[in-house]
């Protein structure tokens, strides 16, 4: 979570130099002109200028960045000791582990997910990312290691069972960049949509009435409504079945195939039940476990 | 860049900009509102009043617009105080904003020799008549270089919208990158945007500041 | 108290991390300000000289950081820049780099204020004794503006650490980020943690940028 000493220096130094020439082409990082003008010829090299670390890169530097999320309980955020938990956590630091380098935790929202990866900022986003055709086209996906599909959860006082009875006035809540949204996005564009960046946030907002349900990962609405009282999942599935999977930066075949070998490997020891035994059993209790995990990529 | 999404989504900015400036512009409305009623408190130092207003000066100009609209939006409702988000977000500029707006009032009526006032008084003006008729009208064309800059701070303090899920222009760029990743088109709309709603203003307000260094050369 | 939520802060080392969270904001700051400061001196200076191209492009500068919110520049340096560019910034060096642009924008033009306020006959004084302009500027012009904008850039400080809640978006966990994940991680036994939890961040920022700006007042008062 810290970073250390010597990248925060290195850092200063990069700022130091950047400030300067910044000053000599004064205004040039911000005006709209410089934008426009390379950002044409700038497009396609986005890939190769953003560039990505190869395994042997990773493996050499001695520390891996995850992106997960970090207050998305029960896949990941942070203990009262600040410390990363959860499913997705528990994955991370078995990479970590088989890689033999450390683990630099980067605390992601939704919708930098993707922005991370195209610009090398993470190597990997395990913050329960949900295989979409869309997101395919710009990143890569290992095999996947959970099952999903949408669901809506709304307080037990006035249940939403079908998004049908979705009044003009009333509003739905989900998170800027989930699949949540761009399904709803999508097909029932008139429905009001009441966004948020940051799971902490939306869930706050939907404790505090602000919608009259939330649209989310059936995962995420299954959990909330069986650790919080009043709540109920109107609508457990909706959408297409869909896999979580860990996703690398596009191109990055190195650290793609080893992840996906490593999947394999973990699936013969049945890795993934026994992460939802350490993280999610106390959250969902045993029913869910086989319709969520996915062991193998299978 | 891509010139078909540019216009794909040209209209999502143009709902984001009338988003922007309705609240923008009720927000400073209130903070107008608070700064005119505020410095008058302070000016004619009414006792208990004073105070408050001196307190409410120094929370609001000294914490994050973003943790002000946190705590009103998700903390309020916590002990029972339910707000929409649009309120939330007018609230929010208000009352930042009126704590600056006291501050530019107050130089302005301090910057009206007293002399005018104690002549106001020996002609058989109250304090009220004084107040409306002699240092208001002076005070604030004084003050109008200082309002105006307010005006383009609070405007792009309106940013922070979009974490209490107002869609403005912030929103609007960050929700579409978060969907289909088009970083540079999404970027540049969004600087073209904030160009169009403040450039216009920040010239405004470089011609009456020079034509009222023009008017105290002339005194 | 329970009912508010402000329990949750005693437990395990939440309260030790918020307030790591608001010492990475300080810390941002206080880089920023001081490079804005060097930079500022630089950019005022330079806004005094009577070249219309150097004055044109510094004009271009000024209004950029005038008119796009600090948000805007931390996103299009944040992820722009690594796609036009290809630099790979950390969010902690495009958090500095930021609010260095736009320090070094309001220094340079308070240094430039306080310049043109020397009477003109310290210059010419300076250069009949046989100094030349750098001399001037260094042994003359500059000693006396840095007292003038001591306090001011002390009030920069505090706009700086109020602006580094934005950072935030762009990935750094601050105050108001571990406010979220203590939240967050709280759900379940205190479903009120958001009040007891922002109202402390909130009081947080108070306590520190508070002094800061009395600080500022009372030196600009007793220096003016």
């Amino acid at each position: 979570m810290k970073k250390n000493f010597l990248s925060k220096v290195t850092g200063l130094a990069l700022v130091g130099t950047l400030a300067v020439s910044g000053l000599t082409a004064c205004g040039s990082s911000a005006s709209s002109s410089d934008v426009a003008s390379t950002g044409e010829d700038a497009v396609e090299a986005s890939s190769e200028a953003a560039g990505f670390r190869t395994l042997d890169e990773i493996k050499e530097s001695g520390t891996i960045n995850i992106g997960v999320f970090s207050d998305k309980s029960p896949f990941g955020f942070v203990d009262e000791n600040g410390e990363y938990a959860g499913y997705d956590v528990y994955f991370a630091e078995r990479i970590g582990q088989d890689l033999g380098v450390e683990i630099n935790y980067v605390s992601t929202e939704a919708a930098n997910r993707i922005e991370y990866l195209q610009t090398g900022k993470v190597d990997i986003i395990l913050a329960n990312f949900t295989v979409t055709e869309e997101r395919a086209q710009e990143v890569d996906f290992a095999l996947p290691y959970m099952n999903v599909a949408l669901g809506v959860v709304s307080p037990d006082s006035a249940v939403v069972e079908s998004l049908d009875d979705i009044g003009a006035d009333d509003q739905i809540i989900v998170i800027s960049g989930t699949t949540a949204e761009t399904y709803l996005t999508k097909n029932y564009p008139d429905i009001k949509l009441q966004k948020y960046d940051a799971y902490a946030e939306a869930k706050t907002a939907f404790e505090n009435g602000n919608g009259v349900a939330w649209a989310n990962d059936n995962t995420e609405v299954i959990a909330f409504s069986l650790e919080n009282e009043g709540y109920t999942v109107g609508i457990p599935s909706l959408g297409d079945q869909d896999t979580i999977a860990p996703a690398v930066t596009k191109g990055n075949e190195t650290l793609l195939n080893w992840l996906n070998e490593e999947i394999e490997t973990l699936g013969a020891e049945n890795f993934f039940h026994a992460v939802y035994e350490a993280t999610l059993l106390d959250t969902y209790g045993a029913d869910y476990e086989d319709t969520l995990v996915l062991e193998g990529g299978k | 860049m891509d010139k078909d999404i540019l216009i794909e989504y040209l209209p999502l900015y143009k709902d984001a900009l009338f988003l922007t400036l309705k609240i923008g512009w009720q927000g400073i409305f209130l903070a107008f509102l608070i700064g005119l009623i505020g410095s008058a408190i302070l000016h004619f130092k009414v006792r208990v009043l004073k105070s408050i207003v001196g307190v409410y000066i120094e929370i609001f100009r000294n914490t994050p617009l973003l943790v002000q609209l946190f705590f009103i939006y998700f903390a309020l409702p916590k002990v029972g105080i339910q707000i929409t988000a649009e309120s939330c977000g007018v609230l929010g500029l208000g009352l930042l904003g009126g704590a600056y707006m006291i501050e530019t009032f107050r130089s302005g009526v301090e910057a009206i020799p007293v002399i005018q006032t104690e002549s106001a008084a020996s002609l058989g003006m109250n304090q009220f008549q004084i107040l409306w008729y002699v240092i208001l009208p002076q005070a604030i064309s004084i003050s109008v270089p200082g309002l105006l800059a307010n005006v383009i701070f609070l405007l792009k303090e309106t940013s922070v919208f979009s974490t209490i899920s107002l869609m403005d222009l912030m929103f609007t760029a960050k929700d579409l990158i978060g969907m289909y990743a088009k970083t540079i088109e999404c970027l540049f709309l969004l600087v073209v945007f904030y160009l169009i709603m403040l450039l216009p203003i920040s010239i405004i307000g470089a011609v009456v500041e020079r034509r009222m260094r023009y008017g105290q050369f002339g005194d | 108290m329970a009912s508010l939520g402000i329990d949750v802060l005693f437990k395990g080392t939440n309260f030790l991390r918020l307030l790591q969270g608001l010492w990475v904001s300080i810390e941002i700051s206080l880089i920023s300000v001081v490079l804005s400061i060097l930079l500022g001196l630089i950019v005022g200076v330079l806004m005094t000289i009577n070249n219309k191209i150097l004055h044109a492009i510094l004009k271009v500068y000024l209004e950029t950081v005038r008119i796009m919110p600090q948000m805007v520049l931390l996103f299009i340096v944040y992820f722009g820049t690594t796609r036009v560019f290809g630099w790979d910034m950390s969010a902690e060096a495009s958090a500095i780099f930021v609010f260095t642009f736009w320090g070094t924008a309001e220094m340079g033009d308070l240094v430039r204020g306080s310049i043109k306020s020397i009477p003109v006959i310290q210059f010419e004084s300076a250069l009949a004794l046989g100094m030349d302009k750098i001399q001037t500027y260094f042994y003359i012009i500059l000693p006396q503006t840095v007292r003038r904008l001591i306090p001011l850039s002390i009030n920069l400080i505090t706009r700086m650490i109020k602006t580094t809640s934005l950072v935030m978006m762009i990935g750094i966990v601050e105050v108001l980020k571990v406010a979220q994940q203590i939240i967050e991680a709280n759900r379940k036994v205190s479903p009120n943690a958001a009040f007891g939890v922002f109202l402390v961040v909130f009081l947080l920022y108070f306590i520190v940028c508070w002094p800061i700006s009395r600080l500022a007042t009372y030196l600009e008062k007793r220096w003016a």
